[in-house]
């Protein structure tokens, strides 16, 4: 079953690759859709095959693969991975569908654009130390040409930064699992025997502060950040929209699944600390994005600031702020998309992403209107403005971890409090007063140009309104994340607040919370 | 019939929102060729319908039980969140009134907006405010409450940026919606608080929650204030007031909406919160301290202005600061009198104002003049209106006070003292206006002043006859959300002063008022200290100025500052690593001279170095 999620776009690539040279952009696009939206659909599937209520991974396939070092072809999926495979393959599809038509290189973008979704999908499912890392290798390399070919001026530099930075990455994480197999004394990279390991707490945390390290520059987290704001800024609208909407999510899906999952007991040790970093990159991200002048830029940083929260959820690991996680990392995903999308819209029209420059695009004659308006629409979803995903989500988020780490957790409301300013300011510096002499005339918006955009404002409202949709595959055992093979933790995961009766909403030190 | 209708009250705020949507093709430019007024008249029905729906909801539950609607929404391990709706006489007139008033508004704008080409996108946020609004008014989860006074600041931000082209009305959006949301944000911080404790957060649950009285007050202390803060941006309270006041930059119909009901709803939540704050007496204490300083500022900033609208949205923040007071007081009920009188009569003098604009194309009253002959409906609103927001005997605000000081409850000589002063200096402002628009001779700009179009006329008037009846409502209201019966104090001397002076108050500003020299030039006063005091009620007492300086400057340094350094250290160090590496790749490609004994002798050297390094521990 899961197989075919590998395989059906890799006939993709193969469909495409033998086509002449010369071919139309637009059938490698409509070859490449049919093969991703075959994905999505054998996905769905999935899904609905998918017992929400069953223990343990589902759909699983097992290989034995090079045995005498312990590597297996092993897949799965549980509540983490289900809803993250779904988003992906929407994602792809979307932004696939709103590539340009008049592309040059067809062939190899496209063909690159489903090895990625390939990488992706295989991460997600990969139930095996060494083949999670493969997958999350093989999806940097098209990553990197398609910034490096398909990007803005300074494509180059960009590309190269992302490449190193991420090479570092997955070093780190390779460190770590080696580290993790050899210690434990397992043989094997299967991921299922390493997490009752029980490795001694000390040597649990000299392995996951390399694997932090390494999902923290893919999430990204401050200090590790840099590669990002320039990766989006010089990669083309499509491609933007999958790094923040999908790829970023692969690094908050590493530090749930192998973080949490591998080092419960160093987890719960480092937790304090990881929410104060968790409020600290988002405070910083949000800081930082008040005071850009270029759009993307703007989205982008957000964007840091705005994964960040996935971090204090996963920090406090109780079952609320576990699914308040997942929740966000969908929502993070539909809303970045979104903003990128538009954000790129405007440039196509305007030629300018400059806050400084653009100015009354809201009017409604001569102006983009309909694409301000949603514009408007994602930045207050991004703010956490009910009726939408992104607040039911972040209102998980605060909830699930303010019993266990309330300073943090408010310092966390203050980025989400900035987030409408510095999106506010974008808006009304771009968006109203009078249009400016310099995007006077501006092409006309076609509807290839909104549908994508509609598509996804829909799916926000929808998830906003009917939250339950959003945490259906992943509510009823998300818990088994945590306590299935790993010691149960007693002050982790109580059902209730987390704090037992210490209801003090007091400043007591941080540290004071850890269990041991 | 009528109980079918009561069980499914909760779809009273939907009409609104189906409204909204409905305008939408009209708005987004999808349907051109019948013009926007078609979206007009959807909406008008959607509110007919909803006002006729709630009017019998109110008739029919009116000495019924209370009654709860549950929706189970969302639930996620231990997390439940119910939205739960009560049906009582007090939500279901609410409702009412906002209906009512969102009628009487959206007949109003057909009038006001008649030649504005986005008339449909008017009328959609209209929808969208009423919804929101209804909603507030029948929530009984503070979750609800929150979700939908959200939607209320982004539809308030959305109206007042309405005209979107004009850059004062850029700046009004902005800080309307950024002032809001700094007391939702701190108001979201208390509801995840409250969540955390347990219990739930219906506002009932929340008062059973309360009588246990589970957490240290210190703890109470922070969230009581954590859940006024959102009220007070709500209710444009001192700190968070200047919004309102740059928000009637907005068309003129939306500020009727928004100065009589937008505003009270902030109160209403408080209201609600009531039970909670007695964990905590600082949190009632800030309450009385952020309504007086309101009260009594505001209603100076407000004899300063020039701006019709400007002047009259500053009086109705220091009558909300009168409702702050009550609430503080724990004079529940005479809060909800309050803003019941204030609303309608509020909604008349704007919709007067709003006449007086469209009119003389002009917001300036010192520009004013005369206009009194000329308008008579509008002269007769702003009277009318005026009357019932001042003590005047057989109005509104009378009765309210009356109730409020006929020793039922603990009056202190301070309350009876800002009670004066707010009343007296109303006085003098609504006469002063009265008297530069309506009064006098004619202007340039009021020479040709016809009375306004029927569709202005007509909501005018019916509010009017409103207003005069409105009087009742103080007088027969049973007091249903005090909990005990009050006091019956009926004899001490301050109780049987309190209404004569009050009274006479209203009668020393309505002379001040009328003697007061009014400078139809622009021109400052003489003296150096009257001239100061001009200037600072005019400018607001320079609060957007101290703002600037301090929270503006400190975020806008802090985010210069951050850039800087995520430009030049973090990205910097990581660019520096990367030239060191090329600089170190240039230099050492030197020594590549092809000859082995060079090979040999670094390798040499380098093992050495690495022994040493290794090893050194054992020289």
């Amino acid at each position: 079953m899961l197989s075919a999620l590998l395989l059906i776009p890799l006939v993709g690539i193969a469909a495409i690759g033998f086509l002449p040279g010369t071919i139309d952009p637009k059938i490698c696009r409509r070859i490449s859709l049919v093969a991703i939206l075959a994905t999505l659909i054998w996905t769905i599937w999935i899904g609905i095959g998918f017992d929400p209520t069953a223990p343990g991974m589902q759909f699983s396939e097992f290989v034995p693969w090079v045995p005498w070092m312990g590597f297996n072809y092993h897949l799965g999926v549980d509540g983490l991975s289900m809803p993250l495979l779904v988003l992906n393959g929407v994602l792809t599809a979307i932004s696939i569908a709103s590539t340009p038509g008049d592309l040059h290189r067809p062939r190899f973008y496209y063909t690159l654009m489903l090895l990625i979704n390939i990488g992706v999908t295989g991460a997600f499912v990969a139930q095996d130390l060494f083949l999670f890392f493969g997958f999350y290798e093989l999806e940097i390399v098209p990553l990197y040409f398609l910034i490096a070919i398909w990007g803005g001026k300074r494509r180059g530099y960009a590309a190269t930064k992302f490449l190193i930075y991420t090479a570092i990455s997955g070093f780190c994480i390779l460190a770590s699992f080696l580290g993790v197999v050899w210690l434990s004394g397992t043989g094997s990279f299967d991921y299922a025997p390493l997490r009752s390991a029980g490795l001694p707490l000390g040597t649990q945390i000299l392995l996951l502060v390399p694997l932090l390290v390494g999902f923290g520059i893919k999430i990204p987290f401050f200090p590790f950040h840099t590669w990002l704001p320039d990766a989006h800024v010089e990669a083309s609208t499509p491609v933007s929209m999958l790094l923040a909407g999908v790829l970023l999510k692969l690094g908050t899906y590493g530090l749930l699944r192998f973080g949490v999952g591998l080092f419960l007991d160093a987890w719960a040790y480092l937790a304090p600390w990881l929410a104060v970093w968790a409020a600290v990159s988002a405070l910083y991200g949000a800081s930082c994005a008040i005071a850009q002048t270029d759009m993307k830029k703007v989205v982008a940083y957000s964007s840091i600031a705005h994964m960040a929260f996935i971090l204090l959820a996963a920090a406090a690991t109780t079952q609320l702020s576990l699914l308040a996680a997942v929740c966000q990392m969908i929502a993070h995903g539909l809303i970045s998309a979104l903003l990128f999308f538009l954000v790129g819209v405007v440039y196509k029209k305007t030629g300018t992403r400059d806050v400084n420059v653009l100015r009354g695009l809201l009017n409604f004659s001569r102006g983009l209107p309909l694409i301000g308006s949603l514009i408007i629409l994602g930045v207050m979803a991004s703010a956490g403005l009910p009726g939408m995903v992104g607040f039911i989500a972040e209102f998980l988020v605060f909830r699930g971890s303010f019993s266990l780490f309330p300073v943090q957790t408010l310092l966390c409301m203050v980025g989400t409090g900035l987030t409408a300013v510095y999106f506010l300011l974008m808006v009304n510096k771009v968006f109203f007063g009078r249009l400016s002499e310099v995007t006077i005339d501006l092409p006309q918006v076609q509807w290839s140009d909104r549908i994508p955009a509609l598509i996804l404002s829909v799916v926000i409202f929808i998830l906003g309104i009917q939250p339950n949709w959003l945490v259906f595959w992943s509510e009823p055992r998300i818990v088994s994340l945590v306590t299935e093979f790993g010691q149960p933790q007693a002050g982790l995961l109580t059902p209730g607040n987390g704090m037992g009766d210490d209801r003090d909403l007091g400043f007591q030190p941080i540290k004071s919370e850890v269990t041991q | 019939m009528t109980d079918f209708l009561l069980a499914n009250s909760w779809f009273i705020p939907l009409y609104g929102a189906i409204g909204a949507v409905l305008t939408l093709p009209w708005s987004l430019g999808i349907i051109r060729r019948t013009g926007p007024r078609p979206a007009a008249y959807i909406n008008l029905l959607m509110t007919l319908a909803a006002f006729v729906h709630s009017s019998i909801a109110f008739w029919a539950i009116w000495g019924q039980p209370t009654q709860k609607l549950v929706f189970n929404w969302f639930s996620a391990a231990d997390l439940t969140i119910p939205l739960t709706l009560e049906l009582s006489p007090v939500s279901l007139g609410a409702l009412e009134l906002v209906t009512g008033i969102s009628l009487l508004t959206q007949v109003y704008a057909l009038g006001y907006l008649e030649k504005d080409w986005s008339l449909a996108r008017f009328y959609g946020l209209m929808g969208l405010f009423e919804a929101a609004l209804g909603g507030v008014a029948l929530s009984d989860s503070l979750f609800l409450t929150y979700c939908l006074l959200e939607v209320l600041t982004l539809s308030t931000y959305l109206l007042v940026g309405f005209w979107y082209a004009q850059p004062l009305v850029v700046t009004a959006a902005r800080d309307a919606f950024l002032t809001k949301r700094v007391g939702d944000i701190i108001l979201l911080m208390g509801i995840v608080a409250l969540s955390s404790y347990g219990e739930g957060l219906d506002f009932s649950s929340l008062q059973n929650w309360v009588t246990t009285a589970p957490i240290s007050t210190w703890t109470a202390t922070w969230v009581g204030l954590t859940l006024i803060a959102g009220p007070t941006g709500k209710c444009a309270q001192f700190p968070l007031n200047l919004w309102l006041d740059e928000a009637m930059e907005g068309p003129n119909p939306a500020g009727i909406m928004r100065n009589s009901v937008v505003v009270s709803i902030g109160a209403y939540v408080l209201i609600k919160l009531q039970p909670i704050f007695i964990l905590s007496p600082i949190a009632e204490d800030v309450l009385i301290v952020i309504g007086t300083v309101t009260a009594i500022g505001t209603s100076l900033m407000a004899i300063a202005q020039i701006d019709i609208k400007r002047t009259l949205s500053h009086s109705s923040s220091a009558y909300l600061g009168l409702v702050f007071i009550a609430i503080g007081l724990g004079h529940v009920d005479i809060a909800l009198l309050l803003l019941f009188t204030h609303a309608i009569g509020k909604a008349l003098i704007f919709m007067s104002a709003g006449s007086i604009i469209l009119t003389t194309s002009n917001q300036n009253i010192t520009e004013m003049g005369g206009l009194g002959s000329k308008m008579p409906a509008t002269t007769i609103a702003f009277v009318v209106g005026s009357a019932s927001l001042v003590a005047c005997l057989p109005l509104g605000f009378f009765w309210t006070m009356q109730r409020w000081l006929n020793g039922s409850w603990e009056i202190h000589g301070w309350l009876l003292a800002i009670l004066m002063f707010v009343n007296a200096l109303s006085a003098v402002n609504l006469t002063r206006v009265f008297r530069l628009v309506f009064l006098g001779s004619t202007q340039p700009k009021t020479r040709r002043a016809p009375e306004v179009p029927w569709t202005m006329a007509l909501p005018m008037v019916g509010l009017t006859v409103v207003t005069l009846l409105a009087g009742i409502a103080p007088r027969l209201w049973p007091l249903w959300l005090s909990p005990v019966a009050p006091l019956a104090d009926v004899d001490s001397p301050l109780i049987s002063l309190a209404m004569p002076l009050l009274i006479s108050s209203g009668v020393v500003g309505l002379i001040i008022g009328s003697t007061l020299e009014l400078r139809r030039a622009w021109s400052r006063p003489m003296q150096r200290s009257m001239r100061f005091l001009q200037d600072l009620f005019a400018y607001d007492f320079y609060i957007e100025k101290i703002y600037e300086l301090t929270v503006v400057m400190a975020v806008s340094l802090t985010s210069k500052a951050t850039t800087w350094f995520d430009r030049y250290v973090v990205d910097g160090a990581v660019n520096f690593v990367g030239l060191a590496t090329i600089f170190s790749g240039q230099a050492l490609k030197y020594n590549v001279s092809g000859r082995s004994q060079f090979y040999v002798l670094t390798i040499v050297i380098g093992t050495c170095v690495l022994f040493v390094l290794t090893n050194g521990w054992l020289f």
